[in-house]
């Protein structure tokens, strides 16, 4: 592997920063070089947040370069639209199909796009699309906040994820308060599965 | 980070991922730092709060300052005093500080102080994107810039060596990118912290009045010759690629040096890079000598032409024809906004007349097709956000026409439609001044919007002033108990310390009395009706007078909810629903949402305040609980 890239992007407060960083911490158990990168302050609330994850020996940059992720992790449909420009043939879409429309759709009473016209914004920069209903998964998992723990077990499925499903789960151990491992556990392996059948949904 | 205490291990060349932010909160402990002070500000404010978890367990002390200079000048009394300090804030705060800084370069320090100030290229988190090392080269104070975590720790530890060699305080510069990002990092030793020493008087190095303060300024510049040598030697300057061709060489820090590594192998440029890390005095003789072995020397750095400006002085002596590349005269990188690998390639490949490997302007292309139909999803005030109810009310009372002087914090967020109260903006505690100023030359209202931690931290010199001068203008204090914006960080009206101790709470309204102001109300901005009379009385006065909004910041309401298990009380729409929108349209609240012409309310963003069902015209929306 030379570098591996992967683009978070959400709606603040979906637990954006927590899913880079468990990506980040499992990448230095398992001995390698990692960089995460984070935006705080105004910018998190409630607003579009972007996380990058870069793994690899020769990594500096916090940030990916246009075109040349490996995975965008879409939190959110609209979210993983406006990150495209980091997406190209090769990369590995995996987004999650619940919907957080921004208010100024609702104050200009707007549409929010549907999901078909959102794969086929898609598929002009990758045909590799996985589509997860990480909030039905999440509230099977007991707690609808665990979207994020869903979607990085979808990516720890994909065969593609450099990472080691164990180190994943280390990483989620140590970072998750441990009132609320379990739900989370449950999530990830929910998530896993759902990446294993590798179901594209579209 | 899982639980802070895992920075307090000594256990040395351990391997663990940390924030930039988290990485110099370990570079204090290794350092032997005994006094950390702070006011929080993005992107500096998890050193304050990653030191203020571990401060109790790690025999140090912490606190969260008033403001910036009041930070420093803590610090400072405490490295004047024998123990060694730091203080952090964002790149502005170094600006409230500076009139302390300036004259500490003069009184210099007995042992180690390192001022971080945390720049902000792109306006992430910030009013403006100053660049800071400009400070080091206005105080004279040496200056180190980190590029990553692991430096990040070093340097803390290089800062202090270096301010105890030069009896100085040492400016520690990080950027967005540095502070935030997460790396690996190795663990060094701990240093037990010395918690007391020794206040040696002496009045000719420490009490600058004028007949002390010039031979002193001579005595700074005799320790500049010092500086100079360190950086010289100096391990944070050095050689980070030898090139086989001696065309190019590039001169980069920080985050910038990041990105040209990589734009570097990026275009297959075989180019020698000195990568500086200290960056205040610069290593003239190293970057001479650089400059010679190289043709062309390009200058990658983010923000305004710091090193190109002082490189080019250089030049003068070293190199007198070398080119020189950057973004003085024709400009090859931005000055303004953040710099990334794909501007420093696009600018490389300039200069050296390659081709850009990756077609950027075809994936700008296909990607302007995606963004012309996205809407926008800027930050915006949380559901159930109280500052949404006080401007609802202000807007409501004092109408359109009134001016909305408003201040730094999350309440910022309220010059957006629907609510529309904010109409001017600068820097902390500004709100009251400049209301001030206004208010004297319109014959509108004038009502300043200010937050409870922006209040203690510099709004109470424009409320004297307001007495003082008696100005007609309604002071709004926008009491949510936190400093909510920069991560919920305690403050004078908290009652808590960054200790975790609780303490004496001081009380607005009092200060406001004690300023003399004779209307002075507190109220509950969800108490709508009450707050507008409220609100109409002090707008009646020709005094100046202040209202303190005070909720707690539903994101604190919500998290103490889930960690007590409580129920969250839901809002739902009932038939009784016209469509009418008056809740969308009056109050922007994120939970509102319209699907298929209907508003809905998300049951997962809704905290249960309660205010569109006081709007709705048509009592049409209940709570569950109460139905």
């Amino acid at each position: 592997m030379k570098e591996f890239n992967i683009v978070l992007a959400g709606v603040g407060g979906q637990g954006i920063l927590l899913a880079a960083e468990i990506l980040g911490t499992a990448a230095v158990k398992e001995g390698l070089n990692v960089r995460v990168s984070e935006i705080h302050g105004m910018a998190q609330r409630g607003g579009a947040v972007v996380s990058n994850v870069r793994i690899g020996e020769k990594v500096l940059a916090p940030t990916v370069l246009e075109g040349q992720a490996d995975v965008l992790l879409g939190f959110e449909p609209l979210e993983t639209l406006r990150n495209l420009r980091f997406a190209s043939e090769k990369t590995l879409v995996i987004m999650n199909t619940e919907a957080i429309p921004p208010t100024e759709l609702s104050a200009k009473m707007m549409k929010y796009p549907s999901l078909e016209e959102i794969e086929k914004k898609i598929r002009h920069f990758t045909k590799r699309i996985i589509a997860v209903d990480a909030a039905k998964l999440a509230k099977e998992a007991g707690n609808i906040l665990t979207e994020n723990v869903v979607l990085i077990g979808v990516l720890a499925a994909s065969e593609r994820m450099p990472l080691k499903s164990e180190s994943v789960l280390a990483a989620l151990r140590e970072l998750v308060p441990s009132k609320h491992l379990g739900v989370n556990v449950k999530a990830f392996n929910l998530g896993c599965e759902c990446g294993k059948k590798g179901k594209i949904m579209f | 980070m899982p639980d802070l205490r895992v920075l307090l291990e000594d256990i040395p060349k351990k391997r663990v991922l940390l924030l930039g932010n988290e990485a110099i909160a370990r570079g204090i402990l290794e350092a032997g730092i005994g006094v950390m002070t702070t006011y929080p500000g993005t992107p500096a404010s998890e050193i304050g709060d990653t030191v203020s978890e571990i401060a109790k367990d790690a025999g140090i002390y912490m606190e969260y300052s008033t403001n910036e200079i009041v930070a420093t000048e803590v610090a400072g009394g405490a490295a004047n005093s024998g123990v060694r300090a730091l203080t952090a804030m964002k790149h502005v705060g170094l600006n409230v500080a500076s009139d302390f800084v300036m004259t500490l370069a003069y009184t210099g320090v007995r042992a180690g102080l390192v001022i971080v100030t945390a720049d902000d290229p792109e306006c992430y988190s910030s009013q403006n994107e100053q660049d800071n090392r400009f400070y080091a080269l206005l105080s004279n104070l040496p200056c180190l810039e980190p590029s990553n975590a692991q430096e990040a720790k070093d340097m803390t530890i290089s800062a202090i060596e270096i301010s105890e060699k030069l009896e100085l305080p040492v400016l520690l510069r990080t950027t967005t990118r540095v502070s935030h990002t997460r790396g690996p990092l190795v663990y060094g030793k701990v240093m037990k912290p010395k918690l007391k020493g020794e206040f040696i008087k002496d009045v000719k190095r420490l009490v600058m009045v004028p007949a002390n303060s010039r031979p002193k300024h001579s005595i700074l510049l005799g320790i500049l010759d010092k500086a100079k040598e360190i950086s010289e030697s100096s391990p944070h300057n050095k050689i980070a690629r030898e090139a086989k061709d001696r065309q190019f060489g590039i001169i980069s820090s920080s985050s910038a040096y990041n990105y040209t590594v990589e734009a570097a192998d990026l275009l297959g440029l075989d180019a020698g890079i000195l990568k500086l890390g200290m960056t205040y005095p610069l290593p003239e003789k190293m970057i001479g000598e650089f400059m010679k072995k190289h043709e062309k020397i390009v200058i990658v750095e983010e923000l305004e032409p710091y090193l190109e400006m002082q490189v080019k002085a250089i030049a003068k002596d070293y190199a007198p024809d070398a080119e020189i590349y950057g973004k003085m005269g024709k400009q090859y990188f931005a000055r303004e906004g953040e710099l990334s690998t794909r501007l420093v390639a696009t600018g490389l490949a300039e200069i050296t007349g390659r081709k850009l490997p990756i077609d950027f302007g075809k994936i700008d292309e296909n990607f302007a097709e995606v963004a012309r139909s996205l809407p926008r999803r800027p930050p915006i005030l949380c559901a159930g956000c109280p500052h949404r109810a006080s401007m609802y009310v202000m807007r409501k009372v004092a109408g359109e026409k009134a001016v909305y002087s408003t201040d730094i914090g999350c309440y910022a967020l309220g010059c957006a439609p629907p609510l529309g109260a904010g109409d001017i903006l600068t820097c902390m505690g500004s709100s009251i001044g400049t209301a001030e100023g206004i208010s004297k030359a319109i014959s509108e209202n004038t009502i300043a919007i200010i937050g409870d931690s922006t209040f203690f931290h510099a709004g109470i010199p424009g409320l004297v002033n307001a007495v003082y001068n008696d100005h007609k203008i309604v002071v709004a204090v926008l009491d949510n108990l936190t400093t909510a914006m920069t991560g919920h960080q305690p403050h004078p009206g908290t009652g808590m310390t960054g200790m975790h101790v609780s303490s004496n709470r001081i009380l607005i309204e009092n200060v406001a009395k004690g300023c003399g102001v004779k209307y002075v109300k507190v109220v509950d901005p969800f108490k709508v009706k009450e707050s507008e009379a409220v609100l109409k009385e002090a707008l009646a006065r020709s005094d100046p007078s202040v209202i303190v909004f005070r909720a707690p910041c539903t994101l604190m309401v919500v998290r103490e909810r889930r960690r007590k298990g409580a129920e969250i009380a839901v809002f739902r729409i009932t038939d009784k629903c016209t469509n009418c929108m008056a809740c969308v349209k009056l109050l922007g609240c994120p939970a509102l949402v319209v699907e298929d012409g209907k508003v809905g309310i998300n049951q997962v963003l809704c905290a249960a305040c309660g205010l569109c069902a006081f709007v709705c015209p048509y009592n049409a929306i209940k709570c569950d609980t109460t139905d």
